[in-house]
């Protein structure tokens, strides 16, 4: 789950970040000369340099294989639901789906800006997109367990924003 | 004749910085406290109701956002005086500016019930949903909009004064060193800093009034329509580029004082100067970031959007704060609340760098775009990133130009500060992580803990900003007024 990962990833790199600062004010007592810590100091600088790059660039070639707003190949036509946002609520075009639809999310808005963010069970998020008025963003998603999800509003649209809600019911 | 921490400016400078930051501290209090009253609404502790929350959403981000920029201003103009020829008058006018469109704004918010978000995004202004009309949008949209006019004279008068002063932009942000055309070191970091800044608030500010301008129009003529993702791209990138330049001017008082603190200099070498550049650069087209949702968007504007945030780290993580703690290692330095400070600064800048690239990653950003996630980044490295520096820089004055000594109260807040900061940000995002959405007035029940929690070190943030301000306005009035720091060479008369 991206959640946990980012998470995980977030108090790793954090403690990491920590550590280093409280290392550096532990050795920041004793004067030596700026030459000295300037030599060492560039020489770890590029390295730190070359793991940054190496990490960004990792981390995007992994990362932008798999982007929700393109269809998956190989998962056959999907599913076309169109939802429209409106303060304050949601008309989806079709409320029961079952396990296995592999969903194409066509939301969009009648008034303001509002968010279209599906929630699972367990109340986490499994996909979102921005509904905007005049334009149509499609997200896919596939259905693989069953249950009630809800669809919540997470763009600030005024007073009833965290009223907007739908249920959505996916069966066996 | 002072010491080796004084800044060499005319005393009626140093006295300009007295009330825009003793405001700053008073407004940042008070805006503090209104986080914490939105955090113990989310908790269900006290029932102010949906629409007082979202005014107070919309007040704290104004707020926050204009009064830590008008701070930095006052950082970046304090030290820029050793450099340039700068007027006086003008940025007194930011400051009347500033007020005008601070009052209009919290008539708008309080007295007609403007509750549209700081991010005012189109068409929502004008189409409130029955909470408020259009006086509210148009004195609030007005109110920004003066504002932001006052910003941009005065970065135009920074302009003025350093391309005056350099010959060009590309000469401050060191365009001849770096291509090697002129051996050495190039214009101060202070002066590239500023340059950079110039240059992004100057086009933020340009969009931002031209989409205000809009706005406006379109709330007295309905048939004049604004393409809504144009209107949201303009707003962003408004809002970013504003939003960051807050550390970009805060970070001037690092390049300035934690020299004069560790007794080494802190040039601008190339490296510095490639960094500033970038920065330049990321900072004006990474705006796309906050679009990721948005997948009408083209899809190599998404993508770039992932990327070049991941490369916007690297001037900060390779060259500011590596440059900080190289400055600071076995340097002897003589910790002080001031330079507790600024050192914290880079600390926060760097680990608030941490979530912000992890949440620019667009599978990421999928499951967590504006979900609490997202303010507990930045708060973390608005809070203990560009406060700090401002705080440092605050703690600086006192001591060096109002004879201020530390305290133990003083040593006491500085702590609860920061690990009470950390307590509140790493609160927001364990919210983000458990999906619980931003800008929701009232939270399910699965939700709640971590709001309360986060309103405890909230309530603590509050307690010792509240010990710092009033350190600062106790020894305000000294600032600019001790002979001992009156350089010879400036004031003649004195
Ligand atoms: C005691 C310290 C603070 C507390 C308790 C606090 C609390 C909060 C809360 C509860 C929110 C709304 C979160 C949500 O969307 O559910 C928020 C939003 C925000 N805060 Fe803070 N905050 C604090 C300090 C700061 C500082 C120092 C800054 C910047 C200098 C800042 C800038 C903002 C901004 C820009 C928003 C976004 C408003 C929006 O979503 O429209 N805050 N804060
Ligand atoms: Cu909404
Ligand atoms: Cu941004």
């Amino acid at each position: 789950m991206y959640q946990q990962a980012a998470w995980v990833i977030t108090l790793l790199l954090s403690a990491f970040v920590i550590f280093i600062f409280l290392f550096v004010l532990m050795k920041s007592g004793r004067r030596v000369e700026y030459s000295k810590v300037q030599a060492k100091g560039y020489f770890l600088r590029s390295i730190w340099l070359v793991i940054l790059l190496v990490g960004f660039s990792t981390a995007s070639y992994y990362t932008l294989k798999d982007l929700p707003f393109e269809r998956a190949e190989g998962k056959g036509a999907p599913l076309d639901v169109y939802v429209e946002a409106v303060q304050f609520g949601f008309e989806v075009s079709e409320e029961k789906l079952q396990v296995g639809d592999y969903v194409a999310f066509h939301v969009t808005s009648s008034d303001v800006n509002h968010g279209f963010g599906l929630y699972d069970e367990n109340m986490n998020i499994v996909a979102q997109t921005q509904a905007m008025p005049e334009y149509t963003n499609t997200v896919y998603y596939q259905f693989e367990k069953p249950g009630t999800y809800t669809i919540l509003c997470l763009e600030y649209c005024g007073v009833a924003h965290h009223v907007m809600s739908k249920e959505i019911t996916v069966t066996k | 004749m002072g010491n080796i921490l004084t800044v060499w400016i005319d005393t009626s400078r140093k006295r300009s910085v007295v009330f825009p930051l003793s405001l700053t501290g008073v407004v940042l209090l008070l805006m503090m406290f209104f986080g914490v009253l939105m955090l113990l609404e989310q908790g269900n502790v006290i029932e102010l109701g949906a629409g007082m929350f979202y005014k107070l959403l919309t007040i704290h981000g104004t707020g926050m956002i204009g009064i830590a920029a008008l701070a930095g201003t006052a950082v970046m103009w304090y030290f820029l005086n050793q450099y340039l020829d700068l007027k006086l008058g003008i940025f007194i006018m930011n400051i009347v500016f500033f007020l005008i469109g601070v009052t209009m704004v919290l008539i708008g918010i309080f007295s007609y019930d403007f509750a549209g978000g700081w991010t005012f995004l189109y068409p929502l202004p004008a189409i409130s949903g029955g909470m408020w009309g259009q006086t509210a949008a148009a004195l609030y949209l007005g109110g920004m909009l003066i504002i932001g006019t006052g910003f941009l004279l005065l970065y135009l008068e920074f302009s003025r004064a350093i391309i005056k002063e350099y010959g060009s932009f590309a000469k401050s942000l060191g365009w001849p060193q770096i291509l090697g055309i002129v051996k050495g070191y190039g214009p101060a970091p202070a002066i590239a800093a500023g340059t950079m800044v110039c240059i992004v608030n100057i086009t933020a500010l340009i969009t931002g009034a031209a989409i205000l301008a809009m706005s406006l129009i379109n709330l007295y003529i309905p048939s004049f329509t604004i393409d809504p993702l144009l209107a949201k791209n303009m707003i962003y990138a408004f809002g970013h580029i504003f939003a960051n330049s807050i550390i970009y001017m805060g970070v001037i008082a690092v390049y300035e004082l934690l020299p004069r603190y560790t007794g080494r200099p802190w040039k601008g070498s190339k490296a510095l100067l490639i960094a500033w550049n970038m920065s330049t650069l990321f900072t004006v087209i990474i705006y796309p970031h906050h679009l990721l949702m948005d997948f009408v968007m083209p899809k190599w504007m998404l993508i770039l959007g992932q990327v070049l945030s991941y490369a916007n780290g690297l001037p900060v993580l390779v060259v500011t704060a590596y440059g900080a703690l190289l400055l600071v290692y076995r340097s002897g330095i003589k910790w002080d609340i001031a330079s507790s400070f600024l050192y914290l600064s880079m600390f926060g800048w760097v680990i608030g760098v941490v979530p912000a690239i992890v949440d620019a990653t667009i599978v990421i950003n999928h499951v967590m775009h504006n979900t609490k996630w997202v303010p507990g980044h930045f708060h973390m490295y608005m809070g203990l990133g560009a406060c700090a520096m401002i705080i440092g820089f605050m703690f600086y004055l006192t001591k060096v130009e109002g004879g201020r000594q530390d305290n133990r109260l003083d040593r006491l807040s500085l702590w609860v500060f920061i690990v009470a900061f950390l307590g509140l940000t790493g609160s927001f995002l364990f919210s983000g992580k458990v999906s619980a959405p931003r800008r929701w007035a009232v939270h399910f029940q699965e939700w709640v803990p971590a709001d309360i929690i986060g309103a405890l070190f909230g309530t603590l943030v509050t307690l010792a900003f509240l010990a710092f301000v009033i350190r600062f306005i106790n020894y305000a009035s000294n600032i600019g007024r001790m002979k001992s720091n009156v350089d010879p060479r400036i004031e003649k008369h004195g």
